[in-house]
């Protein structure tokens, strides 16, 4: 096999061994299975996912989904109004509780105002939040989904929104690592699948079953120091470094003269060709200093309050257009998450929107304006809404039965409305999605069939695959 | 060559060509196994239909007419609802050409062809035979009892073994083996010059018997058991428990004393209930109480059933949750009858010698608590459909069990149920009130006292101690008040003017305080404050303090007891098979029965089943002993076979299931990081203890076993080496990622490392450095090209350096030492 040959295949040629012996030795070879040859299933809309993760659980009331009822309700409890059927315990049934008698994750009983204002944006006349204006200047590129649901009323759900799984049920890969699974790599010199900001507690890995090699690698923006193990940490030249790259190369190819056939030999051959690209490329893609000042106003770099995320997502177009498959994105790292506004709403989602409205609304332009939009998928997500009612005295508490969620780029309708809440933003009511009809719509984007990418031992669930989300898809 | 004297052929077996008829034993009956059978089989007949043989097939089906079959009917429906299977993917087009084709010709299958045999037929369901040891030709391998078994195997299949492995390779590989850690330089050098004959076998005894082997076999089996220290979110421990390291200790120093495992399992699943008054033994309980979860009872109980079944079992019950199992006979019921074994537990921590303070040491162990905890099967697994009206007793089901289990309670002696009796306990509390009187020595001594009469005494005796430490108390608070009001005097001298407001008012209250400890002194009461030896986890986040403070239950149910003496009986088809597999898959890189913990009618068969048979009676005969199987697979010739390749040897056996060679294993990621640690002079043997924080393992030259793991706190370095998943971890991961590269080549850990195993290494020339530091870290003599490229490899890097000419010297030695940490087979154990 040529170098190129087997590089531009290279996370599937080595990072699959442990999983081929797992499935191996697990399960009996009933039905023909091979793994993924890296290649799409059928012609992909998109190449790449920027998957942006607001930690904690946003209001959908107070930024995609605008209920009017609940300033005209203030103040009374579900029961006085004309939507008390909201509370109907049928359909609370929803919930599977994790922490027994949890302090959080209650109903809610007395409506709490809207704490911010609307207004229309672009030709669509999508209304947005007035924390948002520069996602609202993007709206005509935009497709919410407003009508979501989820089952884990506490943190968990974060957990459940990347693998489609209720904690209690264990550990499964998440969206991302099923991609990384699939596709092969568009650039041999960057890790396909990259994570910047803090992860919570529920949220640490994303291969499991599919193996770390599918887990993401956790990146900063510091181009000097941008990977764990990035550089060596003690004293070393460029030069030695790159000696004694070559001499353990040259060792392990002496080596395999006498095994040909030791496949961990080969690919830990590979392993070490692709840590050498890793470390050099990574920090030229986080060294801003070629971008204009013009650009890095875009994102908000240029301003305190936006410079950390404005920084991520200015990263997340350069890994873009490098060819990285998968870019997950946390944002509000902290207790469950900084968007957990059990009290002082209107304080932290006015702070948190600041901190991501003209970093996000910068990724978009940039994307479209670079052409790259076309083949990019971006998703804003987050693990729940919040309660209509209020906790305490201004905040919401955790909200799974209806909330929002955005995708724009990648073949997704641009300017649209999908699916609804009641009127207090209570249910979904209509075209109700559960988290994994988001990673199917993405899969199907990318040309992956989750069915096919299935392990014999692993069987998964209809509701694991979820299904797209058609009425959004151009 | 020994290996010579097999004579054999190379048999070519006959393709499969795509033309060939259809067969129904080839080709249908697997597609009607895998999706068909678990509901019309031996364990179910669901529309009183079974399809489990080509007899009874032929109810849904006509001969050569497909078009018109019932089976294609329904399996080709394209109504969801009405297809079958109906659970999963349709089966393929292709599967369904195949069934069709079958029809088509008529449906013939063979005239011997059986239905399903009854599950309690399973091989792993019926005890293990001892089967007389086979005769081999060549005279080597016919001593150790599986040597003989391994070469009548490749006898059969036609494999020629590979030759022995040198003596360093030999070497290297059973240090790392039984104790995580490479041989010394001296060691080699000892090694290399014994010329016993049985050189070898006293290496291994020595091996065998020193802690470093029992660290690293704990660490095995504190995989499967799933260690983990507590984790949860902040200060709240919602996961595992403080200071588990005393389980982890209890397991180091069971592999240290080679406690029999069947003891081992007593002591882990009712340690408390068998041997109440030993705290060393109810140590093991700690296995249980890692399985605290403060949220959810239910998911808590969930996971001790799936991992006690396939820790001990090889079994995978939790697939009975919600239904009846569908490959083996466990039903719905028989899982909740299961889980009612763990009912009645919880978990405490127990007082230990020198520390009261619970946050910084206790002992965490369980016991039974809720005597009279019901356990309800759920309908469909949901656990808010409880069958209230039919509680589930514990028991084993008749396929596995000849007798039921006979449950009875256990009385337990006073110091287990009431642990602030115990001695220790007094001089503890002892401890601490010296540090403030004399009075609150006194008083402690009462209050143990009287909690001792209280257990032990009469009525009258119980409350004459009781007066006694009401009063001593009460004396304690009167002098605790006088002191106060001495203080207070004191202050207000001290002030002046305006400021003695405070001090005046801080007197007067002190002074109020001490005239009503004086009164309460006239009439003392029998009230005193309980002295505590042990403090109960609550339950979940609904406990209470008032119901934490209960006393302890006088009884135990037996019911773990029971459970625990049936998975340690010698009558238990599976407990010692599924050890004697987990024990051979650490030594030979794979394990006889692939399916580790599911040795179920879905799991694999074992590919030598008389060996393992015979492993398992052999084991329970010598008291389960785990030494004994250690020292019977490492000085088997088997073990001591080439990893070298063979490409005739590999096309008739390409995955080595017949061991006609060594198979390669990497490191784990505690051997990768203590080697270093003892290549480099740098291994600090200390033994036992609390966990390593994470904030101290960077600097840490302990091994790795003692460092703080859970599933929230991973050290960076091990989880890059797949350290092991707290949740479950049957068999480690061997992944290959280049982030393991960059850890290797760029940690300060290994620059550290590899900067002070060059110096280890005595050379008075880049030619005997290169080949000393060869053979000690890879096990064997550079070749001609690897002495070249090392050799030309420090010459550039003298070149590269700066400093003197020894500062050169030493740093080009440093990272050529680097490079061989990463050389492949530095990590590969071969």
């Amino acid at each position: 096999m040529n170098r190129r040959g087997f590089l531009s295949n290279s996370c599937l040629g080595f990072g699959n061994l442990a999983l081929a012996a797992m499935i191996a030795r697990d399960s009996p070879a009933r039905e023909p299975w091979s793994l993924p040859d890296g290649k799409p299933h059928f012609a992909p809309k998109a190449k790449s996912v920027v998957w942006l993760f607001m930690n904690g659980g946003v209001s959908h009331m107070e930024t995609f989904d605008p209920k009017p009822e609940l300033t005209k309700y203030a103040g009374k409890s579900i029961a006085q109004t004309p939507y008390k059927d909201a509370q109907n315990p049928e359909k609370l049934k929803l919930a599977r509780v994790t922490v027994i008698n949890d302090a959080n994750g209650q109903q809610r009983n007395v409506l709490y105002p809207l704490q911010v204002g609307f207004k229309k944006y672009g030709q669509s006349g999508i209304e947005v939040s007035d924390w948002l204006p520069n996602i609202g200047s993007c709206i005509d590129d935009i497709a919410i989904i407003r009508s979501m649901f989820t089952t884990d009323d506490n943190h968990g759900a974060q957990t459940q929104f990347h693998s489609g799984r209720h904690m209690l049920d264990g550990e499964f890969p998440t969206l991302g690592a099923w991609v990384h699974y699939g596709l092969g790599t568009l650039n041999e010199n960057l890790p396909q699948f990259i994570s910047m900001g803090k992860r919570e507690y529920w949220n640490l890995k994303d291969g499991h079953y599919l193996g770390p090699a599918h887990d993401a690698v956790p990146v900063r923006i510091d181009p000097r120091n941008p990977l764990d193990f990035g550089k060596p940490e003690r004293a070393m030249t460029d030069a030695e470094q790159r000696l004694g790259f070559d001499l353990v190369h040259q060792l392990n190819s002496i080596r395999a003269k006498a095994y040909p056939n030791d496949s961990a030999l080969a690919a830990r051959i590979r392993s070490y060709e692709l840590a050498f690209r890793m470390q050099k490329s990574l920090p030229e893609v986080l060294d801003f200093s070629k971008e204009t000042d013009e650009t890095k106003r875009l994102y908000g770099i240029d301003q305190a309050a936006t410079k950390d995320f404005g920084s991520q997502m200015l990263a997340a177009r350069r890994l873009v257009e490098r060819g990285v498959r998968f870019i997950q994105i946390q944002h509000g790292a902290g207790g469950a998450g900084v968007w957990d506004a059990h009290g002082g709403l209107k304080a932290n989602h006015s702070k948190n929107c600041l901190a991501v409205d003209r970093p996000i609304a910068g990724l978009l332009k940039d994307l479209k304006r670079t052409g790259l939009l076309n083949e990019t998928i971006v998703v804003f997500a987050s693990e729940f809404g919040r309660t209509p009612g209020t906790q305490g005295s201004d905040g919401r508490d955790h909200h799974i039965y209806g909330f929002s969620v955005w995708m724009a780029g990648g073949g997704i309708k641009g300017g649209v409305v999908h699916g609804a809440t009641d009127e207090i933003g209570f249910h979904a009511i209509e075209n109700r999605h559960y988290v994994t009809d988001i990673h199917s719509t993405i899969l199907k984007q990318l040309g992956l069939n989750s069915r096919k990418l299935e392990l014999p031992s692993r069987k998964r669930l209809d509701i694991d695959h979820g299904a797209p989300i058609s009425a959004i898809i151009s | 060559m020994r290996a010579l004297s097999f004579l054999f052929v190379l048999v070519l077996t006959k393709p499969i060509l795509p033309s060939d008829p259809v067969d129904y034993v080839r080709d249908i009956k697997p597609i009607l196994k895998d999706r068909c059978y678990a509901c019309h089989g031996v364990l179910a007949q669901k529309s009183d239909l079974r399809l489990d043989s080509g007899k009874e097939i032929q109810s849904v089906l006509i001969p050569k007419n497909a078009e018109d079959s019932v089976l294609i009917e329904r399996i080709a429906e394209s109504e969801a609802d009405l297809r079958m299977p109906p659970e999963g993917l349709p089966l393929t087009r292709e599967q369904i050409t195949k069934i069709k084709s079958w029809i088509d010709a008529g449906a013939i299958y063979p005239a011997e062809d059986q239905p399903e045999k009854d599950p309690r037929e399973h091989w792993a369901f019926r005890k293990p035979i001892r089967a007389p040891l086979p005769d081999v030709s060549i005279p080597a391998f016919n001593q150790n009892p599986i040597d003989r078994f391994i070469a009548a195997e490749w006898h059969k299949r036609k494999l020629i073994p590979q030759i022995a492995t040198d003596q360093r390779m030999l070497l290297r590989r059973v240090y790392l083996d039984l104790t995580g850690l490479p041989p010394t330089q001296e060691e080699v050098r000892e090694f290399l010059s014994d010329d016993r004959p049985d050189a070898y076998e006293r290496l291994v005894d020595r091996l065998l018997s020193s802690p470093q082997y029992a660290e690293r076999w704990a660490r095995h089996f504190l995989d499967i058991w799933r260690y983990s220290d507590w984790w949860g979110l902040g200060a709240e421990v919602r996961n595992s428990q403080k200071h588990m390291w005393h389980w982890r200790d209890w397991a180091i120093d069971s592999f240290e004393s080679d406690k029999g495992y069947d003891v081992m399992i007593r002591e882990m699943l009712a340690g408390d209930e068998l041997y109440p008054s030993d705290h060393e033994r109810v140590r093991g309980t700690g296995y249980l109480a890692r399985q605290y979860f403060r949220f959810n009872r239910n998911s808590w109980m969930d996971e001790t059933v799936e991992h006690t079944s396939k820790a001990f079992l090889g079994l995978t019950w939790n697939c009975a949750r919600c239904h009846d199992h569908k490959y083996d006979p466990i039903s719905q019921v028989d899982y909740y009858r299961f889980r009612a074994f763990f009912e009645p537990y919880q978990v405490r921590a127990e007082m230990v010698p020198g520390e009261t303070n619970f946050a910084k040491d206790g002992l965490p162990r369980v016991f039974d608590c809720n005597l009279n905890a019901p356990t309800y099967l759920f309908i469909r697994g949901d656990d808010k459909q409880p069958r209230k009206d039919k509680p589930i007793s514990p028991g084993i089901p008749s396929f596995l069990i000849s007798q039921e289990l006979r449950i009875r309670e256990i009385n337990l002696p006073p110091e287990s149920h009431s642990p602030q009796i115990q001695d220790f306990v007094l001089k503890n509390h002892i401890e601490l009130a010296r540090k403030e009187s004399e009075h609150a020595v006194r008083a402690v001594v009462k209050r143990w006292e009287a909690e001792r009469a209280r257990v032990t005494g009469t009525p009258e005796e119980a409350l004459k101690a009781a007066r006694a430490a009401a009063r001593a108390e009460k004396e304690l608070e009167n002098d605790r008040a006088a002191r106060q009001v001495t203080k207070a005097e004191a202050e207000l001298a001290k002030t002046l003017g305006i400021r003695r407001i405070g001090p005046a008012k801080r007197l007067a209250i002190a002074k109020a305080n001490h005239e009503k400890t004086i009164l309460q002194l006239k009439n003392p009461g029998e009230t005193f404050t309980p002295l505590q030896g042990a403090l109960k986890t609550p339950e979940s986040n609904l406990e209470n303090e008032a119901s934490r403070m209960k006393p302890f239950p006088k009884i135990s149910t037996g019911r773990r007891s029971a459970l625990a003496n049936w998975i340690a009986s010698t009558d238990n088809p599976l407990t010692a098979r599924v050890l004697v597999n987990h024990v051979w898959l650490r030594h030979f890189g794979q394990p006889l029965v692939l399916t580790v913990f599911d040795f179920g009618r879905k799991g694999q068969k074992p590919s030598h089943p008389e060996l393992l048979d015979w492993l398992a009676l052999e084991f329970m005969e010598q008291c389960w002993s785990i030494k004994h199987l250690h020292r019977l697979m490492v000085t088997s010739q088997m073990y001591r076979l080439s990893a070298k390749e063979s490409d005739t040897q590999q096309a008739i056996d390409p995955e080595n299931r017949y061991y006609w060679r060594r198979t390669s294993m990497r490191m784990d990621a505690p051997t990768i990081r203590d080697s270093l640690l003892l290549l480099a002079g740098e291994l600090d043997p200390t033994k036992g203890g609390p966990a390593v924080p994470s904030a101290q393992q960077a600097n840490s030259r302990r091994r790795s076993i003692y460092f703080f793991q859970s599933h929230n706190e991973h050290n960076k370095l091990l989880s890059i080496f797949d350290d092991a998943n707290v949740l479950d971890c049957y068999r480690r991961t061997e992944s290959i990622v280049p982030q393991q590269a960059l850890a290797l080549s760029n940690s300060a850990f290994a620059l550290d490392r590899a900067t002070a195993i060059a110096k280890q290494i005595d050379a008075k020339s880049n030619g005997e450095f290169i080949r000393r530091s060869f053979v000690w870290l890879l096990g064997w003599p550079p070749s001609a090209e690897e002495f070249q490229a090392c050799n030309r490899a420090i010459d550039e890097l003298h070149r590269l350096a700066n400093g003197t000419d020894e500062q050169k010297r030493q740093s080009a030695y440093a990272r050529l030492i680097l490079a061989l940490l990463n050389h492949n087979d530095f990590v590969t154990i071969r």
